[in-house]
């Protein structure tokens, strides 16, 4: 990053219609809105010219979120306030900016910080809160977790327990988890996965689409150890 | 927001979002506070559907009265469809996600003929019956517009009305006189009748059709006293003061044409003779390079975009072409913006101008030369020359271009093996043009794509009464092209053979194809003009089921003087003309473009565009 641009974090929600937007389709229109916006956005050098726009994980097709990142470069400097309103005057319904920063230039990239994410998964109604009530503790305590897993080769068996790092009930009138997991290129666990083992656990039959995930956050680890939020870890200016 | 089609459905589909709706500059109204509901459908998938500007303009057009809501509607891909009918879901509008039978109008563009079962599958899903003698006064109005609407007669049983030109011109006063007497309480069939006052406005069932024992149409009469004897397509005369949105509608997924669209002028000098748009569209009424700089601006702004089309029938003949060029390349310096020219006659200039606006990327260039010999050429009066071509891949290959694509096509009238075999020898002759340039000048290989589409004759050009070539013609055409051509670095393919004979049937249809095309639909024709789902061997059984014979319709030579199936419609082009250029295209005459001299086509009568341009 030697260059003179500068760096942008921002926290986003991808709601309602947006749910039906795959992620490359999704980073197109948040490029186009910020060529509405008029946000000086830096592109890279090369054949292909790019604007220099990452955002921390690609959230799933048919997820909502109210917690994802984003970090783009721009050559000017603006007032993280005015590219919040800015931008969200000119985003599509269903994203909003809730938050945004200005980062150091030395700030580690936020794909790279990316480590755990937090998910609702909102049942559908043959999970009821009582299920949750008596099976949740007995699906968390099991030594091992095993749903089968496909890859682009194989389909394999594999076990799902290490990448929980916590599971909460928080059902109200409708079953729901909450689930902390890590997250990122080196873990990374999708909240069907544990609502799939939960279903097969409690004798269900698994349909992916018909339970409803939301991300609710993504955290860093902080050199305590901790998971911060992306934004609340990072190094501003 | 309340969705028709419930999230675990659109999820099991193939690119949910082509039925969310929700794009940035959609228009949200609310239905209970207008008076007239229009769905506007495209007969295709969203993605092609949304790339088509005459569905952009008319959005804005009829959305900018407040009384009328107009939303888009798609023709759903057949994983949705199946769903669909499963779940007994009707077809709906994407804006207000609510079905197309609460709509007062229903109407379809027609840019295609092969989409027409398409048409009756989206009347069918909407729950709106697809034959007019079937509907109620509850049922919507069916209005069709778009280029296959000039020949109206194989949809004629199922719309209620087709609107032959620019919608810009006539929607106004139609909504209004529909506003009108809807208050009143008069019936469908009385605002149809009052729109026979209105020229440029075909109800197919005011007109009678007879016909002859040899199966030709004796005479097409008005059973209405009001009806006009023809009917006449309207036009915008100037596209300066004409309608034209700021905004463009910008999909969430990628479409065909992802980019702004600056359209410079309607219409085209040119006059081949195979081509439909060259005569329906004329005369040519150009816009100025101000009015298009400030409409570039403020799409782009809108829209986000990173790309500017400039489109026409053929861009080299924009008169302003430099200015506009120079005013956009000025506009939007260090913006990120390509600017993208489709139909641009390739010569120094052209070249000079692609280096300037992609400094790096080097696409395509593109030569439609249509036929293989000057001959031929001349036969269709399409005004490019061997050298121009040789000499425009010379100059582009020493530009750094290095892929060049060639259009023809094959079946064209008086067409012998010679011309074909001319095909063959100009793609090799374009190759060996380019080992004339030094060695060291060519880093990379040089590769010729040629493709060949397979000439359909169309209403209202000079070849509307030729025979079309059968589909196994066509084959063996393709293939001798193929076999002939010696460079490897040649690609040679050529169109679907059947669809194009297809495309045939239903281009000079009559009013008796509505039996095959309903009759196609039911053993479950759609999407004819996607290949992997285009059925020849149904529609085969369709017109047997029917009693009618497709060669009829595509292969047969018909003599001026019969009566043509929409011989009661005129889009200004006298028949007297097109029966002398297709005298002079015998005679391998070609015919001046409407800038050198005015030919007295007729389209003079529109009172505006070129023919009242100083020659």
């Amino acid at each position: 990053m030697t260059n003179n641009n500068f760096r942008y974090r921002f926290k986003f929600t991808k709601t309602d219609e947006m749910k039906f937007i795959g992620h490359l389709d999704f980073m197109v229109s948040f490029q186009r809105a910020c060529k509405r916006a008029d946000i000086p956005i830096a592109y890279s050098n090369g054949f292909n010219p790019h604007q220099l726009l990452n955002f921390a994980s690609p959230l799933s097709l048919g997820y909502t979120s109210i917690g994802d990142y984003g970090e783009f470069q721009l050559t000017k400097e603006i007032p993280a306030e005015e590219i919040k309103e800015r931008l969200n005057a000119a985003l599509p319904f269903g994203v909003r900016i809730l938050d945004a920063a200005e980062l150091k230039k030395e700030a580690e990239k936020v794909m790279t910080s990316l480590s755990a994410a937090a998910y609702e998964i909102e049942f559908e109604k043959s999970v009821t809160p009582d299920t949750i009530y008596e099976k949740l503790g007995s699906f968390i305590s099991q030594n091992e977790i095993i749903v089968l897993k496909k890859t682009k080769h194989k389909i394999e068996d594999t076990n799902i327990k290490p990448d929980i790092i916590n599971i909460t009930d928080i059902s109200d009138n409708t079953a729901k988890l909450k689930a902390v997991v890590y997250s990122g290129s080196v873990r990374n666990l999708k909240p069907e996965s544990i609502a799939e083992a939960f279903m097969i656990y409690t004798g269900l039959e698994f349909f992916k689409n018909k339970n409803h995930y939301t991300r609710l956050d993504m955290y860093m680890t902080d050199e305590n150890g901790k998971l911060v939020g992306l934004l609340d870890g990072v190094e501003k200016i | 927001m309340y969705r028709a089609i419930p999230d675990e459905i659109l999820l099991e589909c193939e690119k949910p979002a082509r039925y969310v709706g929700n794009e940035v500059n959609i228009v949200k109204k609310d239905p209970s506070k207008t008076d007239i509901r229009f769905a506007f459908c495209f007969p295709d998938v969203y993605e092609v559907g949304m790339s088509h500007l005459g569905l952009q303009i008319l959005y804005y057009f009829l959305n900018r009265r407040d009384d009328t809501y107009c939303e888009r509607c798609f023709a759903p891909w057949t994983d949705m469809e199946n769903k669909m009918r499963e779940k007994h879901i009707p077809l709906f509008a994407l804006e207000s996600q609510e079905p197309l039978k609460k709509f007062d109008f229903v109407g379809f563009t027609l840019q295609y003929e092969l989409c027409y079962t398409n048409v009756l599958n989206m009347l069918d899903l909407a729950g709106i019956p697809v034959y007019r003698k079937d509907r109620t006064e509850k049922d919507p109005i069916i209005i069709c517009g778009g280029s296959c609407a000039y020949n109206p007669e194989p949809l004629a049983d199922f719309v209620d009305i087709f609107y032959l030109g620019e919608g810009e011109v006539l929607y106004d006063e139609i909504l209004d006189i529909y506003k009108s007497f809807k208050k009143d309480g008069h019936t469908k069939q009385e605002f149809l009748e009052r729109l026979l006052d209105i020229d440029g406005l075909y109800m197919p069932q005011f007109y009678d059709v007879r016909y002859k024992q040899n199966g030709e149409v004796e005479a097409i009469t008005p059973n209405n006293t009001k009806a006009r004897r023809t009917i006449t397509k309207v036009i915008v005369k100037d596209m300066d003061k004409a309608f034209f949105p700021e905004k463009q509608l910008v999909p969430f997924i990628e479409v065909v044409h992802d980019r702004v669209t600056l359209e410079l002028f309607r219409g085209c000098i040119r006059g081949c003779r195979f081509c439909q748009a060259g005569f329906i569209y004329r005369p040519v009424r150009e816009k100025k390079a101000e009015t298009l700089l400030k409409q570039a601006e403020s799409l782009v702004k809108s829209s986000g975009h990173e790309e500017i089309s400039l489109t026409s029938l053929a861009t080299s003949d924009y008169t302003c072409f430099e200015a506009l060029a120079d005013g956009l390349l000025e506009k939007f310096k260090g913006k990120e913006i390509n600017l993208s020219l489709p139909s641009l006659r390739v010569d120094s200039f052209s070249l000079e101008l692609m280096k300037r606006i992609q400094e790096v990327r080097k696409s395509s260039l593109t030569f439609a030369a249509e036929a293989g010999t000057q001959r031929l050429r001349d036969v269709i009066n399409k005004n490019i020359s061997e050298d121009d071509i040789l000499n425009g891949c010379a100059l582009a290959f020493e530009g750094g271009w290095l892929k060049v694509k060639m259009y023809f096509m094959l079946g064209l009238p008086t067409e012998t093996d010679e011309d074909l075999y001319g095909i063959s020898s100009l793609c090799d002759k374009i190759v060996e043009k380019f080992f004339e340039i030094p060695k060291e000048n060519r880093p990379r290989p040089v590769t010729v794509n040629a493709s060949a589409s397979c000439f359909v004759p169309k209403p209202f050009t000079p070849f509307q009464w030729d025979a079309q070539d059968t589909y196994e013609d066509f084959g063996r055409k393709g293939q001798l092209v193929k076999n002939a051509i010696s460079r490897k670095q040649v690609r040679f393919t050529y169109h679907n053979t059947m669809m194009s004979s297809l495309e045939g049937v239903m281009a000079r249809g009559d009013r008796r194809v509505s039996a095959a095309v309903y009759k196609a639909w039911q053993l479950g024709c759609r999407y004819d003009g996607w290949s992997e789902l285009f059925d020849f061997e149904k529609w085969k059984q369709a017109f047997e089921y029917c009693g009618l014979d497709m060669a009829f319709y595509a292969n047969r030579k018909r003599s001026f003087d019969e009566v043509l199936p929409w011989d009661h419609i005129s889009v200004g082009v006298s028949k007297r003309f097109l029966i002398e250029e297709r005298e002079k295209a015998s005679k391998a005459e070609t015919t001046p473009n409407c800038r050198q001299i005015c030919s007295q086509c007729g389209a003079k009568c529109f009172k505006g565009g070129v023919c009242y341009d100083k020659q």
